[in-house]
C-alpha cells in the first residue's frame, strides 16, 4: 500500500481516493479530492493559496527543514526484505512521528512567542485612543485616572518672538 | 454540433444586445466570445463515440483519425478499448493513406477511468495507436505516455514500444 502526496495541498492520499492526471510530457499530478483538482484546473498556484502546505512552508508557518522529513522521503528502489530491519522500522515509525509532532509544536510556540504581548500593547493603545467611549470627558476631568500624562514641550524665546512678529515680505 | 451551438449562441447574443447599445457593439461581442470560450474549455469530457477526432501517436503515417464505430460498450469507447476509425489526415509517404478504414486502440482519453486500486486516471487528450485485425500495432514507435491497463487488454506490444507508462 503506497500513500501518495497530493500535488496541490501536499496531504496524504490513501488508496482508492482522488484522481490522477497525466500530462502529455508524462508528468503525473495526483490530487486528493476534487477541491484540489478544480484549483489545478483553474491554474491556481499552491504557493499563493493560503490553506495549502506549500503556502504555509513558504511563509514560515510550518517547518521547512527537519531530519524527520528524510524518513518520509519517497523511495523508488525496492529494499531487500529483512525481518529484523522490518521490525526495527515498524518500531521506529511511531517514535519518529512523536518527535516530529513535538518539533512542530515547538516551532509553533517560537512563532507565537511575542503574540500575547503584542496583543496587550494593541489593546492598551486602543483604550488610550478611544477613552472617551469608556468614560465621559466630564468624568475624566474630575478623575484623571485613565488619562495620559501631558508632555511639556520647551519652546525657546527666539521661536516665541518669531510667533509674535508677523512675517515681512 | 459545436458549430450549431456557437451559431445559436451568436444569434441569441445579437438579439439580446442589439437594442441595448449602438455606441459600443465591440464590448458585447468580446464579452460573448469570452463566455462561449469558457463554456467550451470547461466542457464535460465524455466517451469516444462516432465522429470523435483522435490523435494518432505512432509512426504508421496517419495524423488524425475519426471514430466511426466503438467496438465495446453501449455509450462509446474508453481508455484501452478498440475502435474502428477513418483516417482524416496522413503523412504523404506513410503506411496508411487518407480515407482508409483502420482499427485503433485508445491509449489516452480525456475522460477519467477508474483503476483497480479505486483511484481514477485521465489524460490531456484523446489518442490512438493504429492496429490490424489481430491487434498488432502497424507502427514501430509509440509517442507519449500510455496507461498500464493495456496489459490487461492484451496489448503488451504497445506497452513495450511506449516510452512512458503511467
Amino acid at each position: 500500500m503506497r500513500l501518495e502526496k497530493c500535488w496541490f495541498c501536499s496531504s496524504t492520499t490513501y488508496p482508492g481516493h482522488g484522481i490522477q492526471f497525466v500530462r502529455n510530457d508524462a508528468k503525473i499530478f495526483r490530487f486528493c479530492r476534487s477541491k484540489c483538482h478544480k484549483n489545478f484546473k483553474m491554474k491556481r498556484n499552491p504557493r499563493k493559496v493560503k490553506w495549502t502546505k506549500a503556502y504555509r512552508r513558504v511563509h514560515g508557518k510550518d517547518m521547512t527543514q527537519d531530519s524527520t522529513f528524510e524518513f518520509e522521503r519517497k523511495r523508488n528502489r525496492p529494499e531487500r526484505y529483512d525481518r529484523n530491519l522490518a521490525e526495527n522500522v515498524l518500531k521506529a515509525i511511531p517514535k519518529i512521528d512523536k518527535i516530529r509532532v513535538a518539533r512542530e509544536e515547538k516551532h509553533h510556540k517560537n512563532r507565537m512567542k511575542g503574540k500575547k504581548q503584542k496583543l496587550h500593547m494593541e489593546a492598551v493603545r486602543e483604550l488610550e485612543q478611544g477613552i472617551s467611549l469608556v468614560k465621559a470627558p466630564s468624568v475624566l476631568q474630575k478623575d484623571p485616572f485613565l488619562t495620559l500624562p501631558k508632555i511639556k514641550v520647551g519652546v525657546s524665546q527666539q521661536q516665541q518672538s518669531e510667533e509674535n512678529h508677523p512675517m515681512e515680505e | 454540433m459545436a458549430a450549431i451551438f456557437a451559431s445559436r449562441c451568436s444569434r441569441v447574443g445579437r438579439s439580446l444586445f442589439g437594442g441595448l447599445s449602438n455606441s459600443s457593439p465591440g464590448l458585447f461581442t468580446t464579452l460573448h466570445e469570452m463566455t462561449c470560450k469558457n463554456m467550451f474549455s470547461q466542457q464535460q469530457r465524455t466517451f469516444i463515440q462516432m465522429r470523435t477526432v483522435l490523435k494518432v501517436v505512432d509512426n504508421s503515417g496517419a495524423k488524425k483519425v475519426m471514430c466511426i464505430q466503438a467496438l465495446k460498450g453501449k455509450k462509446g469507447a474508453r481508455l484501452g478499448d478498440t475502435i474502428i476509425a477513418s483516417v482524416k489526415e496522413a503523412h504523404p509517404n506513410g503506411k496508411v493513406k487518407k480515407g482508409k478504414v483502420v482499427y485503433g486502440v485508445v491509449v489516452r482519453a480525456a475522460m477519467q477511468k477508474g483503476r483497480c486500486d479505486g483511484s481514477e486516471v485521465k489524460f490531456d487528450d484523446n489518442a490512438v495507436v493504429l492496429v490490424d485485425k489481430q491487434g498488432q500495432p502497424i507502427g514501430t514507435r509509440v509517442f507519449g505516455p500510455v496507461p498500464h491497463e493495456l496489459r490487461q487488454k492484451k496489448h503488451v506490444k504497445i506497452l513495450t514500444l511506449a516510452g512512458h507508462i503511467a
